[in-house]
């Protein structure tokens, strides 16, 4: 509220007003530059392939097909696979973030000699490209007969999550003030109590934007659902959009249809995530 | 705030605990089921998704289907993966022995290793006991390697220039005899703002196949199976020609203008969408020109299709010799625990498929069709006779080159269409693949 | 104090799960990786020790060291880029009005898969209906660049959707940094007189230099190992003209059937990324 009062204040010289002018203009442009991907998807998901193709694709599609949804739901098994998106994604991300806090924490905040080796391993695990893991991963979890069970997805995403999680926290703990915990200690605190009820709230922005992170590659994955997931049953979302793709046609109307239903669930969540957790648990632990 | 983050905690700690385990017990049912009900399990995997391929997987599904009715002691647990997912996969599972039962193959190159590794069973006793004289000549060798055969062929293709007939009767423009014709077609599209020819040539296939044919048309039909078996090189003047000849065609604006970033699909929507008046395809494309409820009828009546003319002085002087091949075929893998149930089940597949799939699902099978009393479009008919009278049906050089100059070979049709390379240095770095290859080979 | 912070046992509790999953399930597939580029495998027959016979290749292997440089590329203009991120998200963390909605929407691009994100710019791109084409050929332009299918423009072509793609990413994690720097020492600053910049250059950079960092790293690796987009778009054509690391190694490894090679490569890229990521790490070290 303060910012605000004074940023009006500023407003009142003419060359400020110019300046907030540009600017905003400037930022309504790149928003529409971003925002644009989803309007042509949901223009996507209307057409037919031959309005697809040769046409300009930028043109409204003739006559809307919605029938490219009920395609997307059915042939595509949207209905089906949506259910196991949801819940790899969940249980991912909070593993994720909880194990990542746990590391970030031991790194930056206690006294050990490993410290400098354990990040370096955490980082060298952030650069093997995926596709050389494959089958070395194939083989381990067929080995520990994990070989199409969903346990094997959520390790996975949780598994490959956490380098860049844990470095993308290490930034914040770094540069996070810690009187606070120092006053903890000295009260006589657990350092239990003061992971969970001083350092994890106070991470809560960072927190949000790298569940947000991890949710987003979660969910749109299909590499490691596709080689460790053989039956249907546990498939996700993301195998509805490969349903759509053949050797001789692929579908492209019905896979914006099926890309427009699986992206419209992550905007809500973000758009919820980023609101409530952020805001309510900023003020909580600036507050706290 | 305490209150907050403890909350918070709890139900971290529980949505995880019951997610482990709520999985961990439901996991059993998947993999240990397949035993526990006394049946055999079947693993077959394909690459026809519902969403792309429907009347593929349709048929398919109905095959396993009236087979589970006539072996109740069986189950077939299906897994669909779209082409590149799939071949992928396959790959995936051959490194760690897990091959499903049945599965597709496409033939040649991408075979061999399979077979020749000991991934896949020889069929050789059921091609013989139940498939005598029934395919199509030419194909079950696709799938043949050191004498055994390795896979029940169920694709047949051969590739045709489709045009649109309207277009043409536009122009004045008669079907061409030659490649002079042909050229000459182009410059009079060209003249008048259309474009003669759409091609996808970012994936390679669909553009070397107008490479494939300028070969067989300027060096025989032969020609390029012979590079293979290394009797010939590429850098013979009439495949160097060929690619000349390739390199003309660009720099007339007979292709589409930035074709080296088309996939087929892209280059396929100037051709549907009637901005290209020609596109040089196999018969997979056939329901898209025919019975394809997805394409308008007033354009399916407009396609046409004619043979690769011939090149004037070249030596392959037949017309009815055609750029083709056998698409997938039905493999049973070797250390598959019922192999012959399993090739059975293949079997019965390739049967079926052999005798439905042309009416019901318009893709032209590896089996001889008996074309009396067939209920189908005319292009059809016209195609099935052509088969029956084709003089050589040579498979496309990139499903017979080895994968590895499979990957070359369309990465440098790329390159030629996209003047990136001269036709010289085109053949060469094939040769220099090639030798590799044979000396690969020599070794063990 | 010290006490506390070095209980063995807390640290071991906080570390070991992450680290066992990093180890079992990436450090693991390194290995193998490693030890594959020592076979001749087609990844279905029998293996072969050749010793470093594809290491040795690889050092000769004119596309790889292409790839490389590729790649390279890539990782400059992603660093790059991210100071215009770093501008955006002081914009909107300086609590301008409407900050959170372009927040908001600035991500979108991220939330929605590679798949349709390559095909909205394979259309973009297109030389004969796409949207940049018809407007230069709007504007009057006769000769309109070819794009994507022009092998000399097609790599910086490729650029522009993986760097406008993770714009999103980046901004959010700036984003997050900047509203987490204590509010009481930009006050103190502006009572001292300083402007905007002079807050934004001096107190808020300095501030969350740790997240940039080690949003540094994150560009550079994930740009030396970045497949998606480039292998959906081009396939790394026309001819080599777009290939970097990820893709040559996966057509040699899954297109030519040649795993060894293809592993080579793989541990090739993991060396140049630890390479560049020591380099990186003593740079900004003694520019500190």
């Amino acid at each position: 509220m303060k910012g605000q009062i004074r940023s009006t204040s500023d407003h009142r010289s003419p060359l400020r007003r110019i300046g907030m002018g540009i600017l905003y203009f400037i930022l309504v442009i790149v928003a529409l530059v971003q925002l644009y991907p989803l309007v042509w998807l949901f223009q996507l998901s209307l057409k037919t392939n031959q309005e697809v193709f040769g046409m300009s694709p930028f043109a409204l599609p003739k006559s809307p097909r919605w029938e490219n949804y009920i395609n997307a739901w059915f042939d595509g098994g949207i209905n089906h696979y949506f259910f196991n998106s949801v819940w790899y994604t969940v249980v991912a991300v909070l593993l994720t973030l909880i194990l990542a806090s746990f590391v970030t924490f031991a790194l930056t905040r206690m006294e050990w000699k490993l410290k400098g080796i354990v990040l370096a391993l955490f980082m060298v695990a952030y650069m093997i490209p995926v596709h050389s893991t494959l089958i070395p991963l194939f083989n381990i979890y067929n080995k520990i007969n994990l070989i199409n069970n969903p346990i094997s997805i959520i390790l996975s995403y949780t598994t490959f999550n956490l380098p860049i999680t844990i470095m993308i926290l290490l930034g914040f703990y770094q540069s996070l003030p810690r009187e606070i915990e120092e006053a903890a200690i000295m009260d006589g605190c657990s350092i239990h109590r003061i992971f969970f009820q001083i350092t994890l709230p106070m991470t809560a922005p960072v927190l949000s934007t790298t569940a947000i992170i991890n949710m987003i590659y979660n969910w749109n994955e299909f590499v490691f659902v596709n080689t460790f997931i053989s039956s249907e049953k546990w498939k996700t979302i993301t195998v509805g959009v490969n349903n759509f793709i053949g050797q001789y046609l692929t579908d492209w109307g019905a896979i914006g249809a099926t890309l427009v239903i699986s992206v419209l669930p992550i905007l809500i969540v973000y758009l919820f995530l980023s609101d409530r957790i952020i805001e309510g648990l900023v003020a909580g632990s600036v507050k706290g | 705030m305490k209150k907050k983050a403890l909350s918070y905690l709890v139900l971290l700690t529980l949505v995880i605990g019951l997610a482990l385990s709520g999985c961990s017990s439901s996991d059993k049912s998947a993999s240990e089921g397949k035993s526990g009900d006394g049946k055999i399990h079947l693993k077959f995997m394909h690459d026809w998704p519902k969403g792309s391929s429907t009347a593929y997987y349709s048929l398919v599904d109905e095959i396993i289907k009236d087979y589970e009715a006539k072996n109740p002691n069986v189950v077939i647990d299906v897994e669909v993966l779209n082409p590149d997912q799939y071949r992928d996969k396959l790959k995936v599972l051959a490194a760690s022995n897990e091959l499903p039962d049945v599965g597709l193959t496409w033939s040649n190159g991408f075979a061999e290793p399979y077979a020749t590794g000991g991934q896949f069973a020889p069929l050789d006793d059921i091609i013989e006991k139940e498939f005598k004289d029934q395919f199509v000549p030419g194909t079950v060798e696709s799938y043949s390697f050191n004498g055994k055969s390795y896979a029940l062929p169920m694709e047949m293709n051969i590739t045709y220039i489709f045009y649109n007939k309207e277009i043409f009767k536009k122009y004045n423009l008669e079907v061409p005899k030659t490649f002079e014709d042909l050229k000459k077609i182009g410059k009079t599209l060209i003249k008048n703002g259309v474009i003669p020819a759409t091609v996808g040539s970012k994936d390679g296939w669909p553009a070397s196949m107008w490479f494939m044919y300028l070969a067989d048309r300027i060096g025989g039909p032969t020609i390029l199976t012979d590079v293979i078996k290394g009797k010939v090189k590429m850098s013979d003047p009439a495949i160097v020609k060929a690619a000349k000849e390739i390199q003309n065609l660009v720099d007339m604006g007979f292709f589409v203008k930035g074709n080296t970033a088309f996939s087929n699909d892209d280059a396929k929507g100037y051709f549907l969408n009637e901005k290209a008046a020609m596109f040089l395809t196999a018969t997979w494309e056939l329901p898209n020109f025919t019975t394809s409820p997805d394409v308008p009828q007033e354009f399916k009546e407009k396609v046409g299709y004619f043979k690769f003319p011939i090149y004037e002085g070249g030596k392959g002087t037949d017309i009815n010799s055609y750029v083709g091949g056998p698409g997938l075929g039905a493999f049973v893998a070797e250390n598959s625990k019922h192999k012959e149930q399993a090739k059975d089940f293949a079997a019965y597949l390739v049967k079926e498929w052999g005798k439905r799939s042309v009416e019901e699902a318009g893709i032209l099978p590896a089996t001889k069709v008996n074309t009396e009393g067939l209920n189908v479009p005319k292009m059809y008919l016209d195609v099935l006779n052509d088969i029956n009278n084709a003089t050589n049906i040579t498979t496309w050089f990139d499903t017979q080159a080895s994968p590895n100059v499979s990957e070359l070979h369309h990465d440098l049709i790329t390159a030629l269409f996209g003047k990136q390379i001269t036709p010289e240095e085109f053949a060469k770095q094939h040769d220099e693949a090639l030798a590799e290859e044979a000396k690969k080979n020599k070794q063990p | 104090m010290k006490n506390v912070m070095s209980n063995k046992i807390v640290i071991a509790l906080y570390v070991l799960p992450a680290l066992f999953l990093v180890l079992f399930l990436i450090y693991i597939p390194i290995v193998l990786t490693g030890y594959y580029g020592l076979m001749d495998w087609d990844g279905v027959g029998q293996m072969k020790f050749i010793g470093l016979e594809n290491y040795k290749k690889l050092i000769h292997d004119k596309l790889f060291w292409k790839s490389t440089w590729h790649s390279v590329l890539l990782a400059l203009f992603s660093v790059l880029s991210l100071v215009g991120y770093l501008i955006v998200s002081l914009v909107l963390a300086s609590k301008i009005k409407g900050a959170n909605i372009f927040r908001k929407i600035y991500i979108i691009p991220m939330l929605m898969s590679s798949v349709a994100i390559a095909q909205l710019w394979v259309k973009i791109f297109d030389p004969m209906n796409g949207l940049i084409n018809s407007v230069l050929t709007m504007l009057g332009m006769k000769n309109t660049p070819l794009w994507l299918a022009d092998p000399n423009m097609a790599l910086y072509a490729i650029f522009v959707p993986i760097v406008w793609q993770y714009a999103g990413f980046y901004i959010i994690i700036i984003y997050a940094a900047l509203i987490n720097v204590p509010q009481e020492l930009i006050e103190a600053a502006r009572i001292d007189g300083a402007n905007a910049f002079q807050i934004a250059y001096k107190i808020k950079v300095p501030l969350i230099s740790g997240v940039l960092k080690v949003l540094i790293i994150l560009a550079v690796v994930g740009s030396l190992k970045y497949f998606d987009l480039i292998y959906v778009m081009t396939g790394g054509g026309p001819g080599d003209a777009t290939e970097v690391i990820a893709s040559y190694m996966y057509k040699e490894a899954f297109g030519k059937f040649n795993f060894g090679y293809g592993s080579a490569i793989g541990f090739g890229l993991l060396i140049i990324s630890m390479g560049t990521t020591w380099i990186i790490q003593k740079l900004l070290n003694t520019n500190k």
